[in-house]
């Protein structure tokens, strides 16, 4: 005999209550007065030991009323089969839809198995499909029905998503916690051992769930794959173009494999390299042709083995025109763009032409072919040219504008249209140079960046804009870079310059990745990967206020979003490997590659003692020495779970009546007797 | 007769004396139709004359008649002393019914007062007493006694624990006739102790005698399942059960009871058990028991 919940027998301290009142009532009589209590004997023991004799009865009923209450929740349960009670539980049938499980004649195998256990399911026995994928999606309501019940397994097909049999533990907790009966949980999988959660306890399973495992497929089959592509997701000179990818074999002999590149599904290279027994090796394509645009690219090898789909990895490539940004200064200072112009081509993808020109020169400058506009320490501008400046932001531009000790003479920030408070010089204090503080990670140019807490501020110009996102603040709470939006476009204040009288950052190396980072963001360009795995999720809508509707090109042709999704939906994961056309919700379009992830290239099977373990986790499966349970025959068991909360509920109800008789047979003595 | 002696009829009558008066007058009617007692003023017997007798209880109507002197006799023509012990201990506050023992003892020791002074023109005296002597009346025969008697015991009220020592000491100094001394307590305390505190009172050849005042809730005590009692004189609590009150209490009470008397006896002191819901004429009848006997 077990409990199901034995939490619940805590409530069995609760007896203790009716013999603490039982106590209580005895010494709460009304006290009487007596001329003399010289004749009576002062031992209270004796005078009272019948009295409680008397309530036997009556406390032994209560305190039974208790524990039933208690074993009523705590669902005791008994083994073997109870006279004339038909064993009643519940069989749920779980196929491992992995990607894993397409390698060779796995997913068959699961199915047929899983087959064999319906016919051999008895008639009043209910029953439930689950397939396990990335998630555990229930295909039937809990049925007795086998007709339904197979006709649910011979539907379910191996998927491209990674599996976890941490979900099957997390969906066995559920289903205990939702019925009373015992359940008997069959897996139809090829138990890969990169299925297995890093912590064991994910797999721990309630005590109510007995767990039959069915195993497909050779524990140790070889299987070749491309484990990784490392490229480039945005490129201007393929010349300096190199894409490396890494090919792995899972229990496999030495072997040489042919890798190949295909550009638009077209071959672009083709190279072979010698793969080490059980190990790893690199191939680089250099300077690949690639045209110009959203580029589908695959790495693929010719690996004729059990598990095709991992023979090729998908990614995509963006090849475009250098943006072209405009750097402008006072006449005065060249020494800021010189360090502006030093960072942007020392960083790796150096994708942005800057153009000088000072404050002077910009009156006749054509602004159209810019992708950005950078205003270092202007002092002034002529009304005309703000306005021209305005109305390019205005149009969908972006422009930065540093404040420096020049700007701080002024009243106001052109362009950014936020008056100056005053200047705070810091060499000026005790503390010599102001730190940053606070960092919005969430914010683009400033987020992602490490080290910022080193850099010296000398020299901040405060203003005076409240609705402004601050990405970064100083210690003294001084916003240090600020953004608004203008009309369609963007202006981002730097509060302090880009020279070394002002901060000590075109210094630091922070900087290169600073104005890396802030040249990406403020052209347009973003940051963007060059493939995904199955299931991650693609942001259909950048900015959650647009209206528009979005919408997804599956690789199997279809569009795969609904009505409501498409325009609702803000992100949207993504389903099989393959090539994705999006149309995000700004009208905007996209390519991106998902490929299964590579942890399912590992088709070795886990430990027999591992299953076992995972087995004996719910004290209700078989004995860890059993062979039948882990080698999948499906497991006939002598004896059955019957709970026996019903029949508790029914003593208790007994209990119940017979307390109240007594207690009401009690009170009408006590009533007769004063 | 018997309901006037109904200590709840007594109850309800508001004055003492008026207590008294019902009390012994309807016992006195009773007792006409004995043959056993008389009263001072009743005639006894003749006797012949004798030189020496006083010629005032001569019977001049008989001499007349026949031509000799005879001597008219009365009961109790000689004059004694009765002297009341009142316990008025809080102990004696405990009331089952309408009348307490304190309340009782009033009734008794008002009708004895009013027999003795009125009818046999006895002195009377009166000491209430609870640890110590509250109240003391000496003893006296005069016009307007009885009032005094009767106040002093309206005043009476329980309060305190009991003492026989020190009261009957200080008693002791006062008795200097020869007379009747009536102790009425509920007697809570060793037997062997009350009898030794008592007899010194015989002194002087006085008559002794205790009337044990009890509850009958005291002598058969109705207590259903447990209970607490309170102790009245101490304030000690003591739970008790239903079955012991009934069993092992009244085998105690009763050999209380039993032990008093026999000790009593034994020191040639008069005992006498009274229940507070019984008539008073048991009481009158014992101490005219003992004012026969002594004259």
């Amino acid at each position: 005999m077990g409990w199901l919940a034995p939490g619940f027998l805590l409530g069995t301290l609760a007896i203790a209550l009716p013999v603490w009142l039982h106590l209580l009532k005895r010494s709460a009589s009304q006290p009487r007065k007596f001329s003399s209590l010289m004749l009576f004997e002062p031992q209270r023991r004796s005078t009272t030991r019948r009295r409680r004799i008397d309530h036997w009865l009556l406390l032994l009923l209560r305190v039974a009323v208790l524990l039933l209450l208690a074993a009523v929740f705590a669902e005791p349960y008994v083994r073997g089969h109870l006279p004339g009670a038909a064993p009643a539980k519940l069989l749920v049938l779980a196929v491992d839809t992995s990607a894993s499980m397409r390698a060779g004649t796995r997913m068959a195998d699961a199915r047929r198995d899983a087959l064999a256990v319906v016919a051999a399911k008895p008639r009043d026995t209910q029953g439930q499909v689950v397939s396990l994928g990335s998630r555990a999606d229930s295909l039937t309501e809990q049925v007795q029905d086998a007709d339904v019940l197979a006709a649910a397994i011979r539907g379910i097909n191996a998927t491209d998503a990674r599996g976890s049999f941490a979900l099957l533990a997390s969906l066995a907790r559920t289903l205990a916690a939702g019925t009373h009966m015992p359940i008997e949980m069959h897996l139809f999988s090829d138990m890969q051992a990169t299925g297995l959660p890093p912590d064991f306890n994910e797999l721990r399973l309630p005590p109510a769930v007995t767990l039959v495992l069915h195993p497909v497929g050779e524990a140790h089959l070889p299987n070749w794959t491309v484990e990784s592509v490392a490229a480039p997701s945005q490129v201007w000179d393929p010349t300096k173009t190199r894409i490396v990818a890494t090919v792995a074999g899972f229990a496999t002999p030495a072997a040489t494999r042919t890798v190949s590149l295909l550009i638009n599904d077209r071959l672009a290279s083709q190279q072979s390299i010698k793969v080490p027994a059980s190990g790893r090796a690199s191939v680089v394509f250099a300077a690949p042709d690639i045209p110009y645009g959203l580029v589908r690219a695959s790495v693929q090898i010719d690996a004729a083995d059990a598990l095709a789909a991992d023979d090729r990895y998908d990614f995509v490539i963006q090849r475009s025109e250098r943006v072209h940004g405009l750097f402008v200064h006072q006449s005065s200072d060249a020494a800021t763009g010189l360090y502006f112009r030093s960072a942007l081509q020392s960083a790796a993808d150096a994708a942005v032409v800057l153009d000088e020109v000072t404050v002077d020169q910009l009156h006749n400058r054509d602004l159209s072919g810019y992708a950005f506009i950078i205003l270092s320490d202007i002092a002034a501008l002529s009304p005309a040219v703000e306005t021209r400046l305005t109305n390019w932001v205005r149009a969908g531009g972006r422009a930065l504008l540093s404040a420096g000790t020049a700007a701080a003479q002024q009243r106001r920030v052109p362009v950014f249209d936020a008056p100056i408070l005053g200047a705070h010089d810091y060499t000026r204090d005790d503390i010599r140079f102001a730190s940053i503080a606070t960092v919005d990670e969430a914010y683009a140019p400033a987020g992602a960046l490490a080290g910022w807490q080193g850099i010296k501020v000398f020299y901040v110009t405060r203003v005076d804009a409240p609705q402004a996102e601050v990405g970064l603040r100083l210690a003294d709470q001084t916003p240090l870079l600020l953004e608004k939006t203008l009309g369609t476009g963007r202006v981002v204040l730097l509060s302090t310059g880009f020279d070394r009288l002002t901060t000590d950052l075109p210094l630091q190396p922070q900087f290169v990745a600073f104005v890396d980072r802030l040249a990406s963001y403020l052209s347009g360009r973003g940051t963007r990967v060059s493939a995904l795995s199955v299931g991650d999720s693609v942001d259909l809508r950048p900015d959650p206020r647009l209206r528009g509707s979005a919408d997804v090109l599956a690789p199997d042709g279809t569009h795969p979003l609904d009505l409501r999704q498409a325009a609702q939906v803000r992100t949207w994961p993504l389903p099989a490997a393959g090539f994705y056309a999006l149309t995000l919700a700004d009208s905007r379009h996209d390519l991106v590659a998902a490929n299964l992830s590579r942890l399912e290239s590992d088709l070795t099977a886990a430990s027999p003692d591992t299953l076992k373990l995972w087995q004996a986790s719910s004290d209700r499966s078989a004995p860890a020495g059993s062979t039948a349970a882990v080698t999948g025959a499906p497991m006939v068991r002598d004896e059955s779970i019957h709970n026996l909360w019903w029949y508790a509920m029914w003593l208790l109800l007994v209990a119940v009546v017979t307390e109240s008789l007594v207690a009401s047979r009690y009170l009408n003595t006590q009533r007769e007797s004063s | 007769m018997q309901n006037l002696l109904d200590p709840a009829v007594l109850n309800a009558i508001s004055g003492l004396d008026l207590v008294a008066a019902t009390v012994v007058d309807g016992f006195v009617a009773g007792l006409h139709r004995s043959a056993d007692f008389g009263f001072s003023q009743e005639f006894a017997e003749y006797r012949a004359y004798a030189p020496g007798d006083d010629l005032r209880h001569v019977d001049w109507n008989v001499y007349a008649r026949s031509d000799r002197a005879y001597i008219k006799r009365f009961h109790g023509e000689t004059n004694s002393q009765l002297m009341l012990l009142v316990d008025a201990s809080s102990s004696m506050g405990f009331a089952s019914h309408a009348v307490s023992k304190l309340a009782y003892v009033r009734f008794i020791a008002a009708a004895l007062a009013y027999l003795a002074t009125r009818r046999q023109r006895d002195a009377t005296g009166l000491v209430v007493f609870g640890d110590t002597v509250r109240d003391f009346v000496p003893p006296s025969s005069r016009q307007g006694h009885l009032q005094r008697l009767l106040a002093s015991l309206m005043r009476a009220e329980p309060q305190a624990k009991t003492s026989y020592a020190a009261p009957l000491t200080h008693l002791q100094s006062f008795l200097r006739r020869r007379g009747m001394v009536v102790v009425m307590s509920d007697f809570y305390a060793p037997p062997p102790d009350i009898v030794r505190s008592v007899t010194p009172l015989r002194i002087h050849g006085n008559e002794v005698v205790l009337f044990q005042v009890l509850d009958p809730e005291e002598l058969r005590p109705n207590v259903a399942g447990s209970s607490m009692l309170i102790d009245l004189e101490t304030g000690a609590q003591l739970e008790v059960s239903e079955d012991y009150v009934q069993g092992r209490y009244r085998e105690r009470i009763e050999a209380h009871v039993a032990d008093l008397s026999r000790e009593a006896r034994r020191a040639g002191i008069g005992y006498h058990l009274l229940q507070t819901d019984q008539p008073l004429d048991q009481a009158l009848m014992q101490y005219l028991r003992l004012r026969t006997g002594r004259d």
